[in-house]
Order: structure tokens, then C-alpha cells, then sequence
């Protein structure tokens, strides 16, 4: 250790204000929860809640005093704010979800509170990482306890090999990627990102391409696995369909959006000079992603293995913004994931609401007559699928307008032509669920469906109004 | 004097290129010459004499699993405390509350653990079963 | 805020203020609507008032920011073009309300919130000058329909429905994707400053860039008209869509794609669409005989009406692109013709089904005897469809057919088979549903007043439009020549290639 070592100052330690309360609550409630009886473990849940609130204050105080923090391991500026307050909103409106659904799957506990705390610091971190290492560690904290949280209903068996495929999986993504971090540090002796980035824009101590070009495809092998991008994307539906339906929410909006925010702050900071070389790369990926979603989802019977599907086509659609590799496109990829966050927990929220104890109603064809039992309901899924469609005026029509906007600026005409082609592939199957909702008659399950609590009502309220108004006044993120 | 990456490293390959040989030459050798006789008792496994009894494979219980993962994960934080040693003179306070953060989230662990009843032994003694 | 922006808003307000209606009060959101849609027509009426007839220049303009990045206004404004398509929309909606009295009984207040949306999406289509929110509005008003069809439709709705939302999203995708590159090349979505700029050639096109961007934007607009062979989805929609969908499919939303060829295509892209007219004539053509010669044959009146919608609406895209003065000018007056015309035919098809609750022909035949008024009324609007000297689309048709055999003789000769396959079909039908034998178990009653509300603005029109065109054409004139204009711009090859041909036609 240097003589010459400053500690930390106090602005530094406001930088990583939500990572502390995120990091200070869940430690709490672990120790709170053996404490607690059964029948109260919903306090706390509640103490998540705020947990998730303070974060999100957190974070805004830590935007307002942008810049690095410890040595330079963090980078807490505007972009890791946007993505800071993103995921953290994200846990918050999955734990209104979870509130009704584990008292129905009569499985409330701490742990799972606790879970989902770490997993969105996690993802903190990695989004302010301003360092290879940091990275990874943030992505490990996200991952591990999303793995665990994918098979918290340990006695149901698609859980049970929704976690084993998940973690196996997953455990061998992160090792592709941190033999590319190694690689990496072997090539340009730093792990900083504009350490990375200065090395080799630089001819004179320009690296074997051999091994910087395998670093960089094994770390995207990592981040493609962590977005769910084909041919990286297998393990998805069967983990969204094992997992409960609040952490299928939670796994197609935080973890997606924060490995799209470091593979953006990656791959157009530290490895921006081999924009050439991994380009067409992130071309054909982006291309496979749209149409491995698109097409697998027109066949789908399963809604949540259809979110799942249309989940990997979602992140296609964010990976064109990334191709175009601008600060157009990065801005695009921004708004999107944000529409996106709110897109997929709106239709988790349905899908776990509807699903009933133990989700046995999860085919498409039992939502039969939901626009005539519960209108309302159905008018805001509607919307929020209209918007997934890319319907005007709804933000997932501008989503996609910024995001083929940045590419026709990139030159990117054929991928943005496919893509749009691929967007009208992709109305068919959420057509699917409007036509059964709105035109088929209704099933007698649909009489015993109770009433919409009030937390997980909140919560399809916000998502579905965030769509609308996003749509109509985009400035209010842009 | 090594001049090149190459030069430098050939010691190194030439002795992992003899040591592999004499080890395939080991047991070629013994496979070659060798005099083999099978019977029934040279096919049981081989427990110091004594004739083995029911299926060599045995189920542990889970808590040797436990205590092994809870051992591990304890030791290696102690392992920290290692280093922190050495530069604590230097960091002065900054290091004390460092520490004290980190032996807190340690024993919250620990806390937790031990209310959830991975420490105790029997099932008995198990203060509470989840759910 | 002016007169337009309160036409354009009033459905959408309307559309927020019937959801707070309860469901139960089904006579109040019937009464509602009606209210409603007949005050934006009366509204849309005094637009006529400060109207300058004989400029081409957009009147009523709204401008302001909407979005700031990338920038987008909300700017709305209409010519004699749209001028008539706004009134179109406007007239046909209290029409469908009556229409949809009766006819829709289950989920009455869903169906007419549809309906009050998808006025205030059609016409913002005919209104907006900005092509990001034309794009809004041309998506706007496809959500609606897709549901009015799909809930309220016939037997096969489901497949009607999701076939023409697809057709509708698959084109329109393609053309998203030319207002992009559109915007990335001139920096703008306004309609006037695009064409402004395409004018003094500070925005100039290379063939290349026209030919793609054309086909992008022509295949939203394609499959809308629908023109042959894009037309697939059109017979499913309309005979599986309810009466009111059928009407407002049929006489206000195929316009949205001649509107926007007119608008759009031929302005931004004269070379491409120059070049690109002789085919797309010849699809106009093989469109209007292939139409009339199926809705031949066909054993479904609505079905048969449809058809003939593909017919028709060829003719619009011929005179389109012949890019005559007399062409454009019918085509714009067929737009309205076959608005008014075929809205009246599907009305009538529906005041049958709610009668018999059967739209094959082979189930009436004598209907004549026990309901005249009704007969009268199916009369006058065949004969108008067809064609017939002092009703309206005589003079779309024959304005057309002129301008046609101005630039090829042989192109007025084909399409004029059509004229005359119109009257067939359209009097064969009419024969065998009104005419022979009246069937035993037949009990059928007259037009009631509802009804007769319904048709006589329709027929007062097609009347009207057959005889005093001076009311209607002078605007259409005026922004059809500006729109021409346009069209001449950066354009180097038509003059040698049409004119032999234009003297050839004048010599015969």
C-alpha cells in the first residue's frame, strides 16, 4: 500500500449513496428476518420498499455531485445515473409486485427481499464501473442472487431447473467474460476503461490484434449471455417460465438493462478503437437476436416463455442502437431500456397477477374474456402490448423511432429495414394475446380470479402511464 | 543470455516434454511388461484387506455441506484480516472503520446463520424450520 | 388554436368523456356519440366558411413544438385536398354512429370510444403536416379499426382483423423507415419545408435515394389503397367488419392511401414516381378489371361491394399517375365519390342484414315489393356507383378516363371495360335482390326514419356532386396544379418520354 494514500473523501462516499442503502437495508433485513414471525414477514417487505426509495434518492444525490470515486474505480456521471435510478426503480415496482404474489404463494420471507436489494446494487455498481474488476464484482453480486432468487419456489421442479440452468449457464458466461478481462489486462497491462481505450488507440504500444481481438469476443460472448442475445439467449425462456413471475420481471429489466449500460459504457469507451473490428460482429448479432425472438415467439403457447421470446427480440432491437455506435444510438439504447423496464413489468404484473396460486393459468389461451371480466385491466396490458408492438403514440413506438433513427444515421439501411420488418413480425404474436383477451368469449376460470391488489395495482398503473407519457413527452428522460 | 520470448521459455517446455515422457514411459512400460493375473478377489476394491461390505456409495447429510461452505466462507474472510494488518499503520483510522464495516457484515452473517439453524447439529436442537 | 385543431381534438375529447360514462347507460353513450360526431361535422362545415377556395396554400395552420429531439411539431393545416377529405371523415362518422344503432348491442361503450378514436386518427391523417405525426395518425387510426373489426365483426373477424393489421403494420414499417432517412437527409419532418426545400433544390434526391425512398413510402400507401396485387386483405376486412367498419373502412381510410400518394409520393419523388407510373398504371388497370370481374361472381353482397372498392379505387390511382391536371382532379373527386358511394352501398348491405341477418344474395330476391323506399334508395346509389351521367362518379370516372387518354389512349380504353363492367355487376345484383320472386317466409319492413337519416345526406350528395361539381372542384383544382408543380421539379426525362404520346392522343 502507498505511503502517499488519501482516503476516501466525503463526496466520494456520496457517489456510492445507493450502493450503501441498497447494500445497509438488505443487511438489515437478513438479520431482521429470523427474527420475525411468518405472518409479519411483509413489514418487511415493506422495509425494502424504502430501502428502494431511499436508494433512488441516493442515486439522485449521488447525480448531483457527478464524478469518480475511490482511485477511479467509479464513475458515477449522467449515464450512470440514468441507469442507477432505472434499475432501482425497477426493483422497487418488482417488489410491489411480489407483495401479493408470494402471500398467495404463501412464501414471504426476508430473504427474498434481501435478494432482490443485492442483485439491484449489483447492477449499480456495474453500471458506474469505471473498471473491468468492478465490473465483474457488481455483475457477480446481481447474478448470484438472481440465480438463487430464479429458484426461490425450491419446491416446484421448473423452478428447480430454471436456477440449475441458470446458474450453470451463468456462471459460464461470467468465466468467458473474465477470461477476456484477463486477456484484456494482459494486452494493455490496465483494467481501467480509458486505460484500455488510450493503449490501444495508441500505434506505438498497440497490442497483438490476435489477443485483444479474443478478449473482446469472449467479453461479448459474457455481456451476450447476460442480455440474453442469440446465439446466446437458450437459457432465457426456460428460466423466465421456471422463475416466479415478479423475478421474471426483474430479470428481463434490471440485470438486462445494467448489462446493456456496461456493455455500451465498454464497448464505446474502452474498446471504441476497435470499433471496425467488432462491428459487423454486433451486426449479425443484433440481426440474429430480432429474428430468433421474433420468429420463436410467433409459436409460443406460454406467456411467459412469449414475454421471454419477446424479451431476447427487445434486446435485438437495443443492440441495433449499439451497432450504430453514437452517441445518437447510445441515447436511443437509453430510452428504449427505460421504455422497456416499464413495458416488462407492466406484463409480468398481468401475468403474475393472473396466474393464480401456483400459476397454473400461464397459456395464452387462458387470458380468454379477460377484456370483458376486467376491462380495465385488460385496456392497460392492451396498451402496454401496443406499445411493445411499437404503436403510436405509445414510448415503444419511439423507442424504436430513436433507435432506427440512430442506425439510418450509421449508415445501418439494411439492418434498420430488417429490423422494422422484424417489428412487423413481432404484432402478430401480441396481436395473439388482444385477439384472445378482447375477441374470444371467457372461460369459467376466469370467475374465481379475485381482485387486483393494490401494490401489484400500482405498479401496472405506473408501467402503463410511463408508456403513454413517455410516448407523448419523451423529454421528460431525453 | 535468452534473447526472444521463445528462448527464454524453452527450458521450461523441454522439462514439461521430459516429464510427460517419463511418466507415458512409466506406465507404458509397466502396461507392456507387466503380468497380469484377473481373479474376483483382484477385481474388489482394494480396503486394506477387509472384505468389503454393502455399496461404496453413500449419501452424506447436507450439513457436512453447509459447514464445509460456512467454514470456507469465514476463513477466507479472515484472510483479510491479513493484509489489513500489515497496512494499518498507515491508514490509521480510515482502516479501523473500514474494518469495523466488514466484522459487521460478517457477523450479520453469522447472526443469520446461526438464528436460521445451520450451526445446530440435530434436528432437535433446530430453533426454527423455514416456513 | 383554431377551427381545425378544435376538429381534430373534439372526437378525441369526445373519446375521454364517454369512458366516464357507465357501461349501463347504453342510450346515453349511443346519444353521446352521435352528439359528439355531429358536432365535429357542423364544426368541420365552418372551416368551408374562411376557406380560400382558390388558393393551393395549407389554411388553418397550427404550428407548434411537440418533441424537441428530434424535432417535431405539431403542425397541422389543410388544402382543397384534404379540405374535403376532413369533411368526408366528418360526415361518415355520425353516419356510422346511426348506423351502429342498433346493429352493435354487446359492449356498446367500448365500440363507440373505438369509434370516436378512430375519427380523431383519421382525421389527423388528412390533416397533419408533419410526417412523424402523419405516421402517428396513420398508426392511430389502424389500432381502433383493428379492434372494431376483430370484437364487432362476423364469423372469421379474428383472421380478417390480424390479416389487416399486418398488411397495414408491414407497410407502414417500410415507409417509418423513409421518413427516417428522409429526416436524417434534410434534417426536418414538415411537409411544407420538405417540399420547400425539394423546390429551390437545397434538398436534392439522387435517383437512387427517390427510388428506395418511394418504394417505402409506396408500400404503405400500396397496400392501404389497396391496389392489386396488395388487395387480399381488403375483402376479408370489410365483409367480416361490422356495418360501421365496413363504411368507415371502405370511404374514409382506403383515402388515407390515395391521400398519401397524392401527398406524399408524387411531391417528394417525382422522378421515382415518373418513372414508376407506367407500371403502377398498369396495376391501376389490371386492379379495376380484375375488381369488377370478381365482384362479379361474387355470391356475398358485401363481399361483392368490396370488390368493387378494388375497382374503383384503380381509378384513382390511374388518374394519379397520369399526372394530368384533369387526372389528379378526378382522382381526388373519385376519392370522394367512392366515399360517399360505397359508404351508402355498405349502409344499405347492412340495413338488409339486420333485416334477414344474411348478406348472401342467393337468401333475398323480391325484396323490391314489401320495402320500395329501400329499393329506391339501393337504386339510386347502384347507379351512382356504376357510373351513371349526373350522379357523382361520372365525373370522377370520366375526368380520369380524360386525363388517361391524354397521356395513352390505350390506358383510357382498358379502364373504361371497367365502367361497364361496374354496370353489370352492380345491376345484377341489384336484380336479384330486389327483383323476382318474392320469397314465402319473407317479412320485411321499410326504411325507418333512422335510416332515412342515413341515406338522404348520402344521396343529396351524390346528386349534388353529380351535377354541380363547381361546389367541390375549384379547391381541388388549385391544390392539385400546386401539387403538380411539384412534381416537375428536378425531373429531366418525362418531357421527351410523354410528350410524343400526349400528341399521339390529341391527334386521335
Amino acid at each position: 500500500m502507498p505511503a502517499n494514500f488519501v482516503p476516501p473523501s466525503g463526496v466520494e462516499y456520496i457517489r456510492v449513496l445507493p450502493e450503501i442503502i441498497l447494500a445497509a437495508v438488505a443487511t438489515l433485513i437478513m438479520v431482521l428476518e429470523p427474527l420475525t414471525p411468518a405472518p409479519r414477514k411483509r413489514a418487511l417487505g415493506y422495509l425494502a420498499l424504502a430501502g428502494f426509495a431511499g436508494a433512488l434518492a441516493g442515486a439522485a444525490a449521488a447525480g448531483w455531485r457527478t464524478g469518480p470515486a475511490f482511485s477511479g474505480m467509479l464513475e458515477v456521471d449522467g449515464f450512470a445515473t440514468f441507469f442507477r435510478l432505472l434499475v432501482i426503480l425497477a426493483g422497487l415496482l418488482v417488489t410491489l409486485v411480489s407483495f401479493p404474489y408470494l402471500r398467495r404463494e404463501e412464501a414471504e420471507s426476508g430473504e427474498y427481499y434481501a435478494l432482490l436489494l443485492y442483485s439491484v446494487a449489483g447492477q449499480t455498481i456495474m453500471v458506474s464501473a469505471a473498471d473491468l474488476i468492478v465490473l465483474f464484482i457488481g455483475l457477480e453480486i446481481s447474478s448470484i442472487a438472481s440465480y438463487v432468487l430464479a429458484g426461490y419456489m425450491r419446491r416446484e421442479k421448473l423452478a428447480n431447473e430454471a436456477a440449475a440452468k441458470y446458474f450453470l449457464l451463468g456462471s459460464f458466461a461470467t468465466a468467458f467474460l473474465l477470461y477476456g478481462i484477463a486477456l484484456i489486462y494482459g494486452a494493455t497491462g490496465t483494467t481501467r476503461l480509458n486505460g484500455i481505450a488510450q493503449v490501444l488507440s495508441d500505434p506505438r504500444m498497440a497490442p497483438a490484434g490476435i489477443l485483444t481481438g479474443t478478449a473482446v469476443a469472449l467479453m461479448l460472448v459474457g455481456f451476450a449471455f447476460k442480455i440474453s442475445a442469440a446465439p446466446f439467449q437458450v437459457w432465457a425462456p426456460d428460466v423466465y417460465q421456471g422463475a416466479p413471475s415478479p423475478v421474471a420481471a426483474f430479470l428481463a429489466a434490471g440485470p438486462k438493462a445494467a448489462a446493456f449500460a456496461v456493455l455500451l459504457r465498454v464497448f464505446m469507451t474502452a474498446f471504441a478503437p476497435l470499433t471496425g473490428r467488432w462491428l459487423a460482429i454486433m451486426w449479425s448479432l443484433s440481426l440474429l437476436t430480432m429474428i430468433v425472438g421474433n420468429f420463436a415467439a410467433l409459436l409460443q403457447t406460454n406467456i411467459k416463455r412469449l414475454l421471454a421470446y419477446s424479451s431476447i427480440a427487445h434486446a435485438g432491437y437495443v443492440l441495433v442502437a449499439v451497432t450504430a455506435h453514437s452517441e445518437e444510438g447510445v441515447q436511443a439504447a437509453m430510452f428504449y431500456l427505460t421504455v422497456y423496464v416499464f413495458m416488462n413489468i407492466g406484463a409480468f404484473a398481468v401475468v403474475a397477477y393472473f396466474s393464480r396460486k401456483g400459476e397454473r393459468y400461464v397459456e395464452i389461451e387462458d387470458l380468454a374474456g379477460l377484456g370483458v371480466r376486467q376491462p380495465v385491466l385488460a385496456a392497460l396490458f392492451a396498451v402496454i402490448l401496443l406499445s411493445l408492438i411499437g404503436v403510436p403514440p405509445t414510448a415503444g413506438f419511439l423507442g424504436k423511432f430513436y433507435i432506427f433513427q440512430a442506425a439510418v444515421k450509421a449508415d445501418l439501411l439494411w439492418l434498420t429495414v430488417l429490423g422494422l420488418l422484424n417489428s412487423a413480425v413481432a404484432a402478430y404474436y401480441y396481436l395473439r394475446l388482444i385477439v384472445i383477451m378482447y375477441m374470444k368469449e371467457p372461460g369459467d376460470s376466469l370467475l374465481e380470479l379475485p381482485g387486483m391488489a393494490v401494490s401489484t395495482r400500482a405498479a401496472l398503473w405506473t408501467s402503463a402511464a410511463a408508456v403513454v407519457v413517455l410516448g407523448l413527452f419523451p423529454a421528460l428522460i431525453r | 543470455m535468452p534473447t526472444s520470448v521463445a528462448e527464454e521459455y524453452f527450458p521450461v517446455v523441454l522439462q514439461v516434454l521430459v516429464a510427460m515422457a517419463i511418466a507415458g514411459g512409466m506406465i507404458a512400460a509397466s502396461a507392456l511388461l507387466g503380468h497380469r493375473v484377473r481373479n474376483p478377489v483382484k477385481d474388489q476394491p482394494y480396503e486394506c484387506g477387509i472384505q468389503p461390505e454393502g455399496s461404496p456409495r453413500e449419501r452424506f447429510s447436507v450439513k457436512f455441506y453447509l459447514v464445509a461452505m460456512i467454514f470456507i466462507l469465514l476463513d477466507i474472510e479472515t484472510v483479510f484480516l491479513y493484509p489489513w494488518a500489515v497496512v494499518y499503520r498507515e491508514l490509521r483510522l480510515f482502516a479501523f472503520f473500514e474494518m469495523l464495516v466488514f466484522v459487521v457484515l460478517i457477523l450479520s452473517g453469522f447472526f443469520y446463520i446461526w438464528k436460521k439453524g445451520a450451526l445446530a447439529w440435530s434436528m432437535e436442537e433446530k430453533p426454527r424450520e423455514k416456513q | 388554436m383554431n377551427l381545425l385543431d378544435a376538429v381534430l381534438w373534439l372526437p378525441l375529447a369526445g373519446f375521454v368523456l364517454l369512458l366516464l360514462i357507465p357501461r349501463e347507460r347504453v342510450r346515453a353513450i349511443r346519444q353521446f356519440a352521435l352528439g359528439i360526431t355531429t358536432a365535429t361535422f357542423l364544426l368541420s362545415l365552418a372551416l368551408l366558411v374562411g376557406f380560400d377556395r382558390t388558393s393551393a396554400a395549407f389554411q388553418y395552420e397550427t404550428n407548434l413544438p411537440w418533441i424537441s429531439s428530434p424535432e417535431i411539431r405539431y403542425h397541422i393545416g389543410i388544402d382543397g385536398i384534404s379540405l374535403w377529405l376532413v369533411l368526408l371523415t366528418t360526415l361518415l362518422s355520425p353516419i356510422g354512429v346511426l348506423i351502429s344503432w342498433q346493429h352493435i348491442d354487446r359492449r356498446v361503450k367500448e365500440f363507440f370510444a373505438l369509434f370516436l378514436a378512430m375519427e380523431f386518427g383519421l382525421i389527423g391523417v388528412f390533416v397533419a403536416l408533419d410526417l412523424f405525426l402523419f405516421y402517428v395518425f396513420w398508426e392511430v387510426s389502424l389500432v381502433p379499426m383493428y379492434f372494431l373489426i376483430g370484437v364487432w365483426g362476423h364469423e372469421r373477424r379474428i383472421y380478417a382483423a390480424v390479416k389487416f393489421f399486418i398488411y397495414t403494420m408491414t407497410g407502414s414499417v417500410l415507409m417509418l423507415a423513409g421518413i427516417i432517412y428522409l429526416y436524417i437527409r434534410a434534417g426536418t419532418f414538415d411537409y411544407p419545408a420538405l417540399i420547400e426545400m425539394m423546390m429551390n433544390g437545397s434538398l436534392m434526391l439522387d435517383r437512387m435515394e427517390q427510388n428506395l425512398l418511394f418504394a417505402g413510402f409506396f408500400a404503405a400507401f400500396a397496400i392501404k389503397v389497396p391496389l392489386f396485387p396488395l388487395h387480399t386483405w381488403l375483402p376479408d376486412a370489410h365483409v367480416e367488419a361490422p356495418t360501421a367498419g365496413s363504411v368507415m373502412l371502405a370511404s374514409v381510410m382506403l383515402k388515407m392511401g390515395c391521400y398519401g400518394l397524392l401527398r406524399f409520393c408524387l411531391p417528394m419523388f417525382p422522378a421515382a414516381a415518373r418513372g414508376a407510373a407506367p407500371w403502377i398504371v398498369m396495376l391501376a388497370i389490371a386492379g379495376i378489371l380484375y375488381g369488377a370481374l370478381v365482384a362479379m361472381v361474387q355470391p356475398n353482397m358485401k363481399k361483392l361491394v368490396a370488390y368493387t372498392s378494388v375497382s374503383h379505387l384503380g381509378f384513382v390511382v390511374l388518374g394519379l399517375f397520369t399526372f394530368t391536371e384533369l387526372g389528379t382532379n378526378g382522382a381526388v373527386y373519385q376519392m370522394l365519390n367512392h366515399g360517399i358511394s360505397t359508404g351508402a352501398l355498405f349502409a344499405l348491405v347492412g340495413f338488409l342484414y339486420e333485416r334477414r341477418h344474411s348478406l348472401e344474395i342467393e337468401d333475398y330476391g323480391g325484396v323490391a315489393t314489401p320495402a320500395p323506399v329501400l329499393a329506391t334508395m339501393f337504386l339510386i346509389t347502384s347507379l351512382a356507383s356504376m357510373g351513371l351521367p349526373v350522379l357523382n362518379n361520372f365525373v370522377g370516372e370520366y375526368l380520369v378516363l380524360q386525363g388517361a387518354a391524354q397521356v395513352n389512349f390505350r390506358w383510357a380504353v382498358f379502364a373504361a371495360i371497367g365502367v361497364i363492367l361496374a354496370a353489370c355487376y352492380m345491376l345484377w345484383m341489384y336484380q336479384r335482390v330486389f327483383y323476382g320472386e318474392a320469397r314465402k317466409d319473407f317479412s320485411m319492413r321499410d326504411a325507418n326514419l333512422r335510416e332515412w337519416a342515413v341515406m338522404s345526406p348520402l344521396i343529396i350528395l351524390m346528386v349534388w356532386m353529380g351535377t354541380y361539381t363547381q361546389t367541390f372542384l375549384p379547391p381541388i383544382t388549385a391544390s392539385s396544379a400546386a401539387i403538380l408543380e411539384q412534381t416537375k421539379v428536378n425531373v429531366e426525362f418525362h418531357v421527351e418520354r410523354q410528350m410524343p404520346r400526349q400528341e399521339l392522343a390529341n391527334a386521335r
